[in-house]
This record gives structure tokens, sequence and C-alpha cells, in this order.
């Protein structure tokens, strides 16, 4: 059943006819109740009117806010008029006592102009009214409202002993005895107060400013936050802390009601914040002046209301964020089984596809680090060993743009058994001759995209990115969420404070109009394509693919045409419970490009900074390894890894068949365990019926196997060969060499114990962290130093 | 003419209620029948429609039509229907013995299993889907009747589009 023929079966679906006793019935029991409820309310009506309980009840009545649905309209009329009257009696009493409040301010400020008039046609004699009254005077003027504002002013001026007597004279109906009462007692130093008073106020105005200038006080007033681009801001920005939506000061809503009516939200840092809530409580400057300028909507120039998005930041990465509460195991995986051991007897050819990503260690990483195990799908063993960078030798050219390596060594968790490991380094273009770089950003700001380790953290690895390109390259960025637009037309990279003014504009949960995300970033990956250089979009996302193209196969093929015309695509992860891998891994490898995952700074700088090259130049596309095993000298064998990178064994040879891509610089290991013939520690009994290991064909007894790598030339469609035979007795190879066949061994180890150690025997991860201390080496990084204590981790992580 | 039959009824009239009760029992029930998919449950719904609209009509107020209102009070009263069945009887399958002797027992035993499914969707999928596609009507009008916005009626209506497309949703539809 499909939608239509859905809408179609319930607009078909008629009742059956009512019974006509039911139907009786129910007209019935409506006028039965019908009748009930007209007489009670009749004599609902004439109780209210008789009885003494009436006007209790009116009384309540007419002070709700609503009126009374239950009762009939036609009583409540009667007290709806009555509510009038009781209505009037109370906003005269409101109005009345507003009048008493503002009454002493609005005869001191009749008064003002009087006093400054007199006091400026004779200083000398300068009366002891504007004297006690100067300190108001100039305050109550510029920095209040032209409404009257009683408490600010008194408070903000509290110059010295005066104040107490003032405040008490202004508040008394009598005001004339008040003076006279000042004048007397300050008879002899009437000039020097007037002085006095006024350096006062200028002193407290400008500890106020400096008060002001010093705390940082950012400013938002409520338009502000209205023009912001989502709620999400807004809402974000009242639950950070340091953040206070202050509304006027809750003590003092009855006498500035008339004049406060702008809300406004102050922004301080965090720390400030908490500092600063002993001295607003104490010295009433700052917020004297604060709320002075809101009722005047006067903003001083000392503290600028910065743009609201830098505050939404400034509160994400604040040290106060909680992290949330991370909703573990939805993020989705492939599911794969581990490579089993074969017969060299029944398959001798093994092939696969180099894969170069290294996602899978990042996420293990954060799982470990927040001291769990991580989900056994989300370990890819080959990966985990291609985070790291080997001492391979590089290639010499471009032309043959990599050697394999290959190293033959015993193998720490089966005795008998032996590891082949096959390192190939990809050649490593220099930054001079780098291709130009045409890259469009697509990035994902839907609202999940908010919480610090996603947009963010991908805004500021773009950042770190742009450093690493050439002046030259362009940037465009588009983004999506639930629709896709363009922030930003490809730009030259020497432009870069334009590029990172649009990358910190990005805000999550902006609604954005426009085509949809990934066809409207190839568009203007195609619109500015560069010839003969690197093309490619890089998607920063923490799994919601909603990019426009909603079946996952249409994407994958999308992306695969796009390729074909030379537009390539790379996708960087972050975030954590949502995040979609299995979708990145396809994209990126239908894309040609890597799949990273960005869970840390650390982790861009390594991707987007150091491997730079090896993300964004690709020196060979479709790289594919073929091994086959000779029988006369291997019983079994077994790839460790690179299960999902399985290749049939007539692909290899078949150029339409993608596989994985090597960039500049980029380390391929693949690691093989083998069983010799003859060895005690066969996993598989031979067979009693077949015949004997063929002999060996002549000339080759002293090979294990032989390699075969195809790979294309970035710009080239057909593909070409490199091999080389697996010596039993490996070629002598560097000191360096053999450290890191031992480090990728204990990364190999590591890795197959996270996925449950089937073929590892009794390797624990004390073992693993003794082997990869001791194959360090120098580690400028700290990569290494890292895996090791990602074991310690794991060692006390608890399972899932 | 249906107003003034309304506000005479407002004012207390009983005939121009019964008249009132005439016109729109059949709306009613045929409502309350498509949401419960069952004869006699839907007998019951109407009733207790019926008696509240006797208490309620005086709240009436001639905003939005009154088929409109209508309907919202024939939702209420289901939903108060299903609240208190539940609390009765959890396990009660539906009726089988007293479907089959409707006619169209085949068309209530589908749309039982359509709306159980619909409700599992969430809250107001289910009278949404009854308005918008069993009742024709638009999503300003169904809005206007759930008390949201029309964006949200069509937003559910997506959902439920989608969700309805899926095989599982079709497959779990023995009917069809």
């Amino acid at each position: 059943m499909n939608e239509k023929s859905f809408e179609a079966s319930l607009k078909r679906v008629t009742a059956p006819a009512p019974d006509p006793a039911a139907r009786l019935r129910a007209k019935r029991a409506a006028l039965e109740e019908f009748e009930r409820v007209h007489a009670a309310n009749q004599g609902v009506a004439q109780e209210i009117a008789k009885t003494s309980d009436a006007p209790r009840k009116g009384l309540w009545n007419a002070l709700r806010l609503f009126r009374d649905d239950s009762s009939h309209g036609s009583t409540s009329m009667a007290w709806f008029v009555r509510r009038n009257l009781f209505a009037g009696v109370a906003g005269v009493c409101v109005v009345g006592l507003g009048i008493a409040m503002v009454w002493p301010v609005l005869l001191e400020r009749q008064q003002l102009p009087v006093a400054e008039s007199r006091q400026e046609a004779d200083d000398d004699r300068a009366a002891i009214v504007s004297s006690a009254l100067e300190p108001v005077a100039p305050e109550a003027g510029p920095a209040v409202a032209p409404a009257p504002a009683p408490t600010p002013a008194p408070q903000s001026a509290a110059p010295g002993p005066e104040q107490k007597p003032l405040a008490a004279s202004a508040a008394r109906p009598d005001a004339a005895a008040a003076r006279a009462e000042a004048q007397a007692r300050e008879q002899d130093k009437r000039v020097e107060i007037s002085e006095s008073a006024k350096s006062a106020y200028r002193e407290s105005l400008e500890k106020s400013l400096a008060a002001k200038r010093e705390a940082e006080v950012e400013k938002i007033i409520a338009a502000d936050i209205s023009q912001a681009p989502d709620k999400n801001i807004a809402e974000s920005l009242q639950r950070a802390d340091g953040v206070v939506a202050a509304t006027p000061p809750a003590s003092q809503p009855s006498k500035q009601a008339e004049s406060n009516s702008v809300e406004e939200v102050i922004v301080t840092g965090a720390r400030r914040s908490r500092a600063q809530a002993t001295p607003h409580k104490g010295a009433a400057a700052p917020r004297g002046s604060i709320s002075g300028r809101v009722a005047s909507n006067v903003y001083t120039p000392s503290a600028p209301p910065p743009p609201p998005p830098q505050v939404a930041l400034r509160g994400f990465t604040g040290e106060q964020y909680v992290a949330p509460i991370p909703d573990e195991g939805r993020d989705k995986f492939q599911q794969f089984e581990v490579n089993p051991v074969k017969q060299v007897a029944d398959e001798p050819v093994s092939t696969f596809s180099a894969d170069v990503d290294t996602a899978s260690y990042s996420f293990v990483r954060r799982q470990l680090t927040s001291g769990r195990l991580p989900q056994k799908d989300s370990v890819r063993v080959e990966e985990m060993i291609n985070y790291f960078d080997y001492a391979w030798p590089a290639a010499k050219s471009a032309k043959t743009p990599f050697r394999p390596t290959v190293v033959v060594s015993d193998s720490p968790w089966g005795k008998g058994r032996k590891l082949v490991h096959i390192g190939i380094k990809g050649y490593e273009i220099s930054r001079d001759d780098a291709p130009g770089a045409n890259l469009v950003l697509l990035l994902d700001v839907s609202g999940s995209m908010s919480s610090p380790d996603k947009l963010p953290l991908a805004v500021q690895s773009m950042e770190l990115l742009l450093s690493s390109l050439k002046p030259t390259d362009t940037v465009g960025i588009v983004v999506y969420a639930g629709a896709a637009g363009t922030v930003l037309e490809p730009t030259p990279v020497r432009n870069k404070q334009k590029i990172l003014g649009a990358l910190r504009d990005l805000r999550p949960g902006g609604s954005t109009a426009g085509a949809e995300g990934i066809e409207r970033a190839y568009q203007l990956a195609e619109a500015h394509f560069r010839k003969g250089g690197v093309n490619r979009i890089l998607l920063a996302t923490d799994g919601d693919f909603n990019v426009g193209i909603a079946s996952t196969n249409e994407l994958k093929g999308f992306v695969e045409r796009k390729r074909v015309k030379g537009i390539f695509l790379s996708v960087l992860g972050f975030g954590q419970g949502n995040y979609r891998d299995e979708l990145a891994q396809a994209l990126a490898q239908n894309g040609n490009g890597v799949a990273a995952y960005i869970d840390t700074l650390g982790e861009a700088q390594k991707v987007l900074v150091q491997e730079a090259g090896a993300s964004l130049f690709t020196i060979a596309k479709d790289v594919k390894l073929q091994v086959e095993f000779n029988p006369a000298t291997v019983a079994e064998y077994r790839l460790v890894g690179y299960e999902t990178r399985a290749l049939r064994r007539e692909d290899f040879n078949n150029d339409a068949v993608d596989a994985g891509d090597v960039g500049s610089g980029h380390t391929v290991t693949a690691i093989y365990e083998i069983t010799p013939v003859g060895s005690e520690t066969r996993m598989v009994d031979p067979s009693r019926y077949a015949k004997e290991p063929p002999p060996a064909v002549s000339g080759t007894a002293g090979e294990y196997g032989f390699l075969k790598i195809r790979y294309k030339l970035p710009d080239s469609d057909t593909s070409q060969l490199i091999e080389q035979p697996i010596q039993i007795v490996s070629r002598e190879v560097s000191e360096n060499v053999l450290r890191d066949v031992r480090f990728s061994t204990a990364v190999a180890g590591f890795g197959q114990l996270l996925r449950g150690g089937t073929f590892t025997g009794t390797l624990k991860y004390e073992d693993i962290i003794r082997q990869a201390q001791d194959a360090k080496g120098d580690d400028p990084f700290g990569y290494r130093t890292e895996f090791v204590q990602l074991v310690r981790k794991a060692t006390v992580a608890r399972e899932m | 003419m249906d107003e003034a039959l309304i506000r005479r009824a407002q004012g207390g009239d009983a005939k121009s209620f019964a008249e009132l009760l005439d016109l729109h029992y059949d709306t009613i029930y045929r409502f309350a029948w498509k949401w419960c998919g069952h004869q006699a449950n839907a007998e019951d719904i109407a009733q207790q429609a019926c008696m509240k609209l006797a208490t309620s009509l005086s709240q009436y107020r001639f905003q939005a039509a009154f088929t409109s209102w209508l309907y919202r009070l024939v939702i209420s009263c289901a939903q108060d229907w299903q609240r208190t069945q539940q609390r009765h009887d959890h396990d009660e399958l539906p009726d089988e013995e007293s479907m089959t002797d409707s006619p169209r027992h085949e068309d209530g035993i589908f749309l039982a299993q359509v709306l159980a499914q619909l409700a599992e969707l969430g809250e107001g999928m289910k009278e949404t889907a009854l308005l918008v596609h069993a009742e024709g009507m638009s999503h300003a009008e169904a809005g206007a009747v759930l008390g949201v916005s029309e964006s949200t009626i069509s937003w559910r209506v997506h959902t439920i589009r989608k969700h309805m497309g899926r095989p599982a949703a079709r497959a779990s539809l023995a009917y069809e």
C-alpha cells in the first residue's frame, strides 16, 4: 500500500449508518443534559442575586482576569459591569500611589533649574539649597531619563555623608523646613560642599565608567536578540552561564515602571559575572548608570554592543559549558566480520583496496577517552594502523608515485606464525609544486551542530585549513540546514579575512534559502573548476546527510558521477551520538576522498595542516593490492583489517572498479599473518585426502608470495602495475623501518583486541603498551605517546 | 440559518437544540466511527459528544465554523473516552465478534490497523490523518480544529505519508 492508496482507502472507508435507536438515545440524553444545564444556570443566577454568598463570589469573579465561562452569559454580564467599578477603584489607588511616590522628585526637579541659574548668577552666594541638591542635579539631567527615575540617581551619587539628609529632605513633603534645617547645619561650609559634591559626583561618574570598562560589560538589547539569526541563539544565550537577561531590578519595579520598559541583556564573561555579583549589590554605581542608560536610551561608546554571534560562541566555549549527556550507541557503523583464516590451497589470492582513512582511530580515541570501550564495528584495524605515519621509503618521482616495502617478522601473538608488512608511502608533492586548489566547504549548520565539538570545532578546523593553503587557492562555502545556500563564492585565500569573516558568521540552526546543499556545492565547484588543479568538496557534518538527495544510493551515485568529472569529495565527521560513519565512509570512497573524524582541534591540526597535502592532493587513484601466496611455502594466511575494502580477484585488473586513493605523502600499511608450511600451529588441519602441497615452481622456493599493486595516476584512466615478490628472507631494511614495523604491529594487536581478539591468542593490553613504548621513536607530534595512553585507558574502560 | 438556530439553542430553547442535534448527529457519529472503527464504541462517543454539546454550546462564539468547533468537541470526547477505556480494561482487543455483525467489518479492521499505526506515530497524528484524509479538510481548516498552526498540520501530513509509504508499514497491514 503506498501513500496514495492509503489516502484513498481512508476516504473510501465510510461509517455504517447509525443505529436509529442509538441516535434516539443520544438525543434524549443530550436534551436531558441541556435542560439540566439551563435550569441550573437559571437557578444559579437567581441564587447569586439573592443569597449573601453572592457578593463574595461576585467579588472573586470580578477580580478574575477572564470571564467565568461556566456560568451563563446573562448572569456574568451584570457582574461584568460591576467589575469595571472595582477595576476603577483599584486603578485610582494605583495611580494615587504612583503619584505619591513620584511627587517629591517632581518637586525637586522643578526647583533644580532655579537653583542652577541662581548659582550661575552668583557663585559666591550659592544657596544651600543648590549646594545640597547639586549632586543630584547634573545626574538626574543627562544620565537619567527625561522622566524622573528617583532611585538610581541618589544611589549612584552617594558621594558622602550629605547623601542621607538630602534623601530624607526630598522625601518629606515640607521640603522647605528640611532645607532650612540643612541650611543651619551647613552654613559654614557651603561653597566647599558645593565644590566637593561636584567633584565627588564627577569621581563617581568616572568610577562607574571605569568599572564598566574593566568589566567589559557587553550589552545586547532585546532588539538585537530579535535580530539574531535564530531563536536558538537567544535561547542559548539565556542558558549560557555568564549571561544575564536583565529586566529592571525586581526591588524597584513600582518606582521605575514608567521609565524602564526596555529589557536588556547583559553579557559578561563567566568568571566576571561571578566576580561582579557582589559589587552589583553593594556599590550601586554600575547598575545605576546602566539603568540610567536604559531610561534615556543613550548608549555610551565605552561599551559597544558586540555582535551577538561572538557572544553566542563565547558562551559555548566558556568554561561553564556542561557537556550534554551523550546518547550512546546511536552512531551508525557498517557491520562486518573479521577476516577469517584462509587456506592457501583453496584461495591463494587475496585482493583489497587501499584505505587511507583514519576516522576509525579518532572515533575509538574519543570513546576510550570518555571511559568507554568503542563499539566493535567502529574499530577498523587498518584505519588504526594507517593513522600513524611510518618511515617506509618514499617514491622518487610522481611518475611512479610509490614503491612498496615488504618486511617479514615473527608474529607476537601467534607462535610459529609470521607477519608480512606491506607498506607503501605515496610520493610527497612539495608545497611549491602542489597544484592549485579549488575547495568548496559544505558545512552542516543544522541545530544539531551547535555543541562545541561540532560547528565551532568545524569552523576552527577550517581556519586551520586556510593556513595550509596557497594564497591563490580558492575557498567557497556552502551551508545546509533545512535548506541550503551559498555563504561565500569561491574567494582566493589571499583574501583571508573575508573567508574568516564568513566562517565566523556561521550559526547553527540558522535557516538558509536556496538550492539543495550538496548540489549547490558541486555547482559552485564546477563553476570555478580548475583544470589540472584540485577540485574538492569538504563536507563537514555530524551525520545528518539531509543535503538534498535523500536516498543513500542516489547520493553515492551522484558523488560518483561528479568524481568522473574531476570533482572529489572528502568527509570530515564531527560530534557524537548521531554520527553516521558508514555513510561518511561510503561517500568519501565514492568521491575519491578521505573520511576523517575530527574529535579535537589537535586532530584537525593533524588532518588539515600536517597532512593537508595528503588530504587534498591525490597522487594515485584506485589503488588496489593483490597478493598471491605460494602454496609451497605458506599454508594459511589472514589479512588483518581491510574487511570493508575487500575486492574480488577479478576486480584487480578491471579499471572500472573503484578503489581507495592515496594522497601526497600518505602511508598505507597492510599486514598479513601467515603460517608457513611445516609450522606446528596451523589453524586448520591439513586435509587427509588432498595431495601434499605442490612443489614450488622453480625459482620461487624463496618466496612467500607475490605482491601486485595497481594504481592510476590522478589524471589517467588506465591503471599501471607494480610487482614485487615477498621474500622469505627480507632484504636489509633500515632500523627506522624495523621500529615502525614493531609499532604498527602493536597498533594492529590493539585494534584486534578491541574487536574481540579472535586471533590474538594470549595477547594483552600490557604487551601492547610495552611494544608500543619500545617502538615509539622520536614521535615529533606525540601521536604514538597518545596511542600508549589510549591502550592504558582501554585497560580500565568499561564495556558499553 | 445555522447561526440563528444555534443562537436560539444557546438561549435555552430546547426545541432548537433538538433540531441542531438532528442536523449534526450524523457528522458526529461518522467521525466517531472513523476514530475508533467500531460501531458500538462510535455510538458511545457520539452520545458523549451530544451531551457535551448540550453543556458547552454556550461557549461557541461564532468565531470558527460550527463544524470545525464540533469536530474539536468530538475529538476531545473521543480522547476522553479512550482514556476511560484504557483505565478500565487494559488489554481488551478489538471485539471481533461485534465487528462481524457489521457488513463493513473489513473496513473496520483495516481502519483499526491504520489508526493504530498512526497513533504510534505521535500525538495528533491520528486526528490529522482523519481530518485531512478522511474528511478532506484543508491543512488550515484542520489546524483550526486541532488548535495548531497550518504548518504543523503540513508537517504531520508529510510524516504520515512518509511512514505509510514505507515497506514496513505496508507489510504490517494484513488487509489490502
